[in-house]
């Protein structure tokens, strides 16, 4: 194999993947990246056998071929580069000699037959969506996985076509968040998969390079065929991103929704999460607490710990309801705050015991359990 | 200057059981799990120390050493209403009190005019004429000294470490009884010649953190009978554990499995002795092999279950891959002052 390649270029394709690796114990080849060279590019790819991930990059290619090289290393060895043109070239032990400027490194390699390859199943169930939809969707909720492995269910992010409809879901039991967007499949493709925690921190990080993803699953696996027009960067049609689903049932989630609205409180967003983050600054781990009182015209958000102070902010709202008073973990209040873009937000909230829950007007929840105070 | 008194009931469990049961005065007693069901005991009197019966041995164990060891069970409640009558007592001396357990507690007496020596006899003769039990008390400057002193009289008696007599009473004292020291810290400071507090304080400080650590420097200070840690009054209980020790070490897992039931049944049953209803944060499992060596596995868990401290007892047993020869496993109290509500998504089947 032998290609020529412009390193920036490069650079960027192995940062694409680099995440991706194995232990390095079990199977050496897993902390490996395969490089395939063939008709005017090289795509690189990478997996953990839960994951894996394929990207493609402009390329002169002299000889087709394939390779595999630790990514690591590849990776800051290229970056470090001293001129922007990059020759590669392996020769039939697997050793590799990279030329760049006056510097040259050669590099032991692993064949690619070792290397699993990774599945591209055909798509039984497939959607075509916005980038930008899917990464603001899933920072809506992705807040809200569980990380506790016993509830290994939950260590995901709930994915559900049904009725034309996409819904993001996640929680840890005490909060859940929902997102939902209107979306055009055909009816026969309606399903749902648990996305891994893993591969959504993946997902966040590769979005954003263009215009849509495809994503496409069957009963154990997804994939997501990000676009990218990244011309400039060098990367190719699209990046794909395959992982295994987290098998399993997820918890009836509408259950915990509240279907009632009790008292609804329309509040500036950036004001609110200022507020609930100035209080919570006297809060420690032992008292993690916010207290929130609503009652004529006024939000009172206050908080102690015994070992340091209290804090208390008052915030202008519009209520002439009942007072009432409930208190909250205040990171679960920020979190989603934080997530959001919009302007206002609703919090409805009805009794100490009660749920708390955040609304936008366009189809976001967040369902928040109260902290009962001893 | 501090003044701190450590007061030590004498053999509190056994000498409860005996006051209690005139039929059982001048005989070897144990308290504790019965011989078939492969118990141990708790604690036991002077007449069953003598025949070299101790506490933590298994009941079978005890009973080969003294057959006429009269082995009782124990009784929580009985001992936690005792326990609290004394408390009363230490309260009017001071308001510093940091109870160690049932039978254990530090006072924080300086300033008091009466004097460490004369506060700990007036507790002493007021605990016996209000419960009929002995205590022993040790007076120092700080809670190291007190503690080793308690010891020094014991039963029924009382010792001072005098701030001038410091250095010389540590010197001939074993490296053992030094807080914090065990076994295995015993042995290594064996094999560099250390077996007194006199020879650790013969080392330099540097030495010391070289070879421990930062527990380097707390032997050395130690050793010198310096101790910096204040009284602390009282603070809710973080975490309660039940532990035992076995005459031969465990081999195999399904060994461990068999001793995990027991230490679970009596984990519960502390527990519910205890009935302090507070929130469960954490459940965790200690291991001692062989060696000595040490290891333990926790996990979130709201309420004790066997499957659970199953599943953390193959992590710890894989881990260490040697024989066993401790089990402990406990409940960690949730420290929070709120208790977070959850969902009710119905998902508990799943562990």
């Amino acid at each position: 194999m032998k290609f020529k390649i412009n390193r920036d270029h490069f650079s960027v394709g192995l940062q694409q993947v680099l995440n991706v690796v194995g232990s390095k114990a079990t199977m050496p080849i897993l902390s490996n990246v395969l490089i395939e060279a063939s008709e005017g590019h090289i795509s690189l790819s990478t997996t953990n056998l839960d994951m894996g991930i394929r990207c493609r990059i402009k390329a002169e290619i002299k000889d087709p071929g394939a390779i595999t090289l630790p990514v690591r290393r590849l990776a800051t060895i290229v970056r470090e580069l001293p001129s922007s043109d990059v020759a590669l070239n392996t020769d039939s032990n697997h050793q590799t000699k990279i030329a760049s400027g006056g510097s040259t490194f050669k590099i032991m390699g692993i064949g690619q037959e070792e290397f699993p390859s990774l599945p591209a199943f055909t798509d039984e169930r497939s959607f075509v969506m916005r980038q930008k939809d899917l990464i603001r969707m899933l920072k809506n909720v992705s807040y809200a996985q569980s990380s506790d492995e016993t509830r290994y269910i939950l260590n995901g992010v709930y994915f559900s076509f049904q009725e034309d409809k996409l819904n993001l879901v996640a929680t840890d039991g005490r909060r859940l968040a929902l997102i939902g967007k209107e979306l055009e499949f055909p009816p026969e493709h309606a399903g749902n998969i648990i996305i891994p925690a893993k591969t959504v921190t993946e997902l966040l990080r590769l979005l954003d390079k263009g215009q849509d993803v495809k994503v496409a699953f069957n009963e154990r696996q997804v994939a997501f065929e990000i676009g990218t027009d990244g011309e400039s960067e060098g990367l190719a049609d699209s990046i794909y991103l395959v992982s295994k689903i987290v098998e399993g049932n997820y918890p009836n989630y509408e259950q915990v929704i509240p279907k009632e609205v009790h008292q609804r409180i329309k509040i500036d967003r950036e004001l609110l999460l200022q507020c609930v983050h100035r209080a919570a600054l006297v809060t420690s781990d032992k008292s993690n607490t916010v207290r929130l009182k609503v009652a004529d015209n006024h939000l009172e958000i206050t908080a102690s710990s015994p070992d340091f102070g209290e804090s208390h902010e008052t915030l202008a709202v519009e209520y002439d309801g009942p007072e009432v008073q409930v208190a909250f973990n205040p990171q679960f209040m920020m979190d989603p705050l934080k997530a959001l873009s919009q302007d206002e937000v609703y919090l409805e909230i009805k009794d100490e015991l009660s749920p708390g829950v955040f609304k936008t007007l366009d189809n976001f929840i967040c369902v928040i359990m109260p902290l009962r105070l001893n | 200057m501090r003044t701190i008194i450590h007061i030590d009931m004498d053999c509190f469990y056994a000498a409860i059981e005996t006051r209690d049961r005139p039929d059982l005065h001048g005989k070897p007693v144990g308290v504790g799990g019965s011989r078939d069901r492969r118990g141990v005991l708790t604690t036991c009197n002077y007449d069953a120390r003598k025949f070299g019966v101790r506490s933590a041995m298994p009941t079978f164990v005890a009973l080969q050493k003294c057959p006429q060891l009269v082995v009782v069970p124990t009784r929580f409640e009985v001992y936690r209403r005792e326990s609290l009558e004394i408390r009363r007592i230490f309260q009017e001396y001071s308001s510093l009190i940091e109870p160690l357990s049932l039978d254990e507690a530090y006072l924080d007496v300086s300033g008091n005019d009466l004097g460490g020596w004369e506060i700990a006899s007036r507790i002493r003769a007021e605990i016996i004429s209000r419960t009929g039990l002995t205590a022993s008390a040790g007076i120092g400057p700080n809670k190291l000294l007190a503690k080793i002193a308690s010891d020094w009289e014991k039963p029924n008696g009382q010792f001072e470490v005098k701030e001038e007599e410091i250095v010389a009473f540590m010197e001939p004292l074993p490296v053992r009884r030094i807080w914090g020291v065990g076994p295995v810290a015993a042995e290594r400071l064996e094999k560099l010649g250390i077996t007194t507090c006199g020879e650790l304080q013969r080392r330099g400080v540097a030495d010391l953190v070289k070879l421990f650590g930062r527990f380097g420097w707390e032997l050395y200070e130690m050793a010198r009978g310096i101790d910096r840690r204040a009284v602390e009054p009282s603070r809710p209980r973080k975490s309660l554990s039940t532990e035992r020790t076995f005459s031969a070490d465990l081999k195999e897992l399904w060994q461990c499995r068999e001793e995990l039931e027991h230490l679970f049944g009596e984990l519960l049953a502390d527990l519910k002795a205890r009935n302090e209803g507070r929130p469960i944060g954490r459940l965790f499992l200690k291991l001692t092999f062989s060696d000595f060596s040490k290891t333990s596995v926790e996990r979130a868990g709201r309420a004790p279950s066997l499957s659970a401290y199953e599943t953390l007892l193959a992590e710890g047993f894989r881990r260490g891959g040697k024989a066993v020869r401790l089990i402990g496993i406990g409940v960690r109290f949730s420290e929070a002052v709120a208790e977070q509500l959850e969902l009710p998504l119905g998902e508990k089947d799943l562990g």
